[in-house]
């Protein structure tokens, strides 16, 4: 079992519905919860996370600021397609330090994951860390 | 690569005071200002991009021009959710149009939830023998409710874009703000 959802074990962010170039949705993935993307005005916000190949996840963990509603789905396909629900949730306020929270994945499979922000606490919400504890797949 | 934000700008106050003029003119860069009177019904959505002095960065403004009377206003509740900047319009030659700002603020106010940048319109300039509302009552006013204050005039188009601009650059400049938090807090 380790972290799939980073970039040194392959991982990538391939869609992200803001785009900041000094604080691009790579740094999601890039283990450090110092660097971030930031969102850019607006809600919803998304990003995709896809890893090497179809993982079975035990836990998902997110280290963010100013996140309210999250939600959370998966797809097995190849591409990032045909997502399905997974959880969803309200996060609570953190003004002097980050919000982390963590999901069980419950095992379940996934080569995609999509992560849903629906609302924020400021007009602008960031992200700095996602970790994604799990293996490949046997199915 | 430069920076889009992208913020909604949602324009309230009484019918006919002149929101969908001042929208309108706006967005066509001067080259629409609708002659007749046309009441909007629920709410009508416009986009416009504003250029960040100073750098390559950009502004998307998604302009939400909603229905100053009430029978329409619950119809477009959901138009109204999460403001990112306000624009509150009056009519300076309409004291009601004025009385009612304070309610229409409010209103804005309590849907944001938090604190956005916003402007007070002083429109119909151009009307200056029909003019009742005093400038200095409605300066007091945008001040008391950390307002910016314009007067303008859509009829003439002038200084119609300054509001626009205003709510744009204060909407940078908050984006500024937060990512020095978000690099703060991680650090």
């Amino acid at each position: 079992m380790f972290d799939v959802a980073l970039a040194e074990a392959g991982a990538q962010v391939p869609i992200a519905t803001s785009s900041d170039e000094n604080f691009p949705p790579e740094n999601i993935i890039d283990g450090k919860s110092e660097t971030f993307w930031a969102t850019t005005g607006l809600f919803p916000q998304e990003f995709i996370i896809t890893f090497t190949a179809l993982m079975s996840l035990e836990q998902i963990k997110i280290n963010c600021y100013q996140v309210k509603g999250l939600a959370m789905e998966r797809s097995i396909e190849n591409e990032p397609v045909n997502f399905e629900p997974m959880c969803e949730k309200e996060l609570c306020p953190s003004d002097a330090s980050l919000q982390m929270e963590e999901f069980s994945g419950e095992n379940s499979s996934a080569k995609h994951l999509k992560f849903v922000i629906k609302s924020g606490y400021d007009h602008f919400v960031s992200v700095h860390k996602v970790c994604v504890n799990g293996m490949a797949s046997r199915e | 690569m430069p920076v889009t934000l992208r913020a909604k700008c949602l324009i309230v106050g009484d019918s006919a005071v002149g929101k969908s003029a001042l929208t309108q003119v706006f967005h066509s860069d001067g080259a629409h200002f609708p002659k007749g009177y046309s009441m909007t019904v629920g709410v009508e959505l416009c986009v416009k991009n504003i250029s960040i002095p100073d750098t390559n960065d950009t502004v998307e403004l998604y302009i939400y021009d909603t229905a100053g009377k009430e029978t329409y206003s619950d119809y477009a509740q959901q138009a109204w959710e999460h403001p990112s900047v306000m624009m509150v319009v009056m009519d300076v030659t309409n004291e009601n149009s004025f009385m009612a700002c304070n309610r229409w603020v409010e209103r804005v106010k309590a849907k944001a939830g938090q604190h956005i940048p916003g402007v007070f319109v002083a429109n119909k300039t151009d009307l200056e023998g029909r003019r009742v509302v005093e400038r200095n009552k409605a300066e007091e006013f945008a001040k008391g409710k950390g307002l910016e204050y314009f007067e303008c005039s859509a009829k003439e188009q002038n200084n119609t874009d300054a509001p626009f601009y205003y709510l744009a650059n204060a909407y940078y400049k908050l984006y500024q703000e937060r990512v020095e938090v978000m690099k703060t807090i991680a650090s």
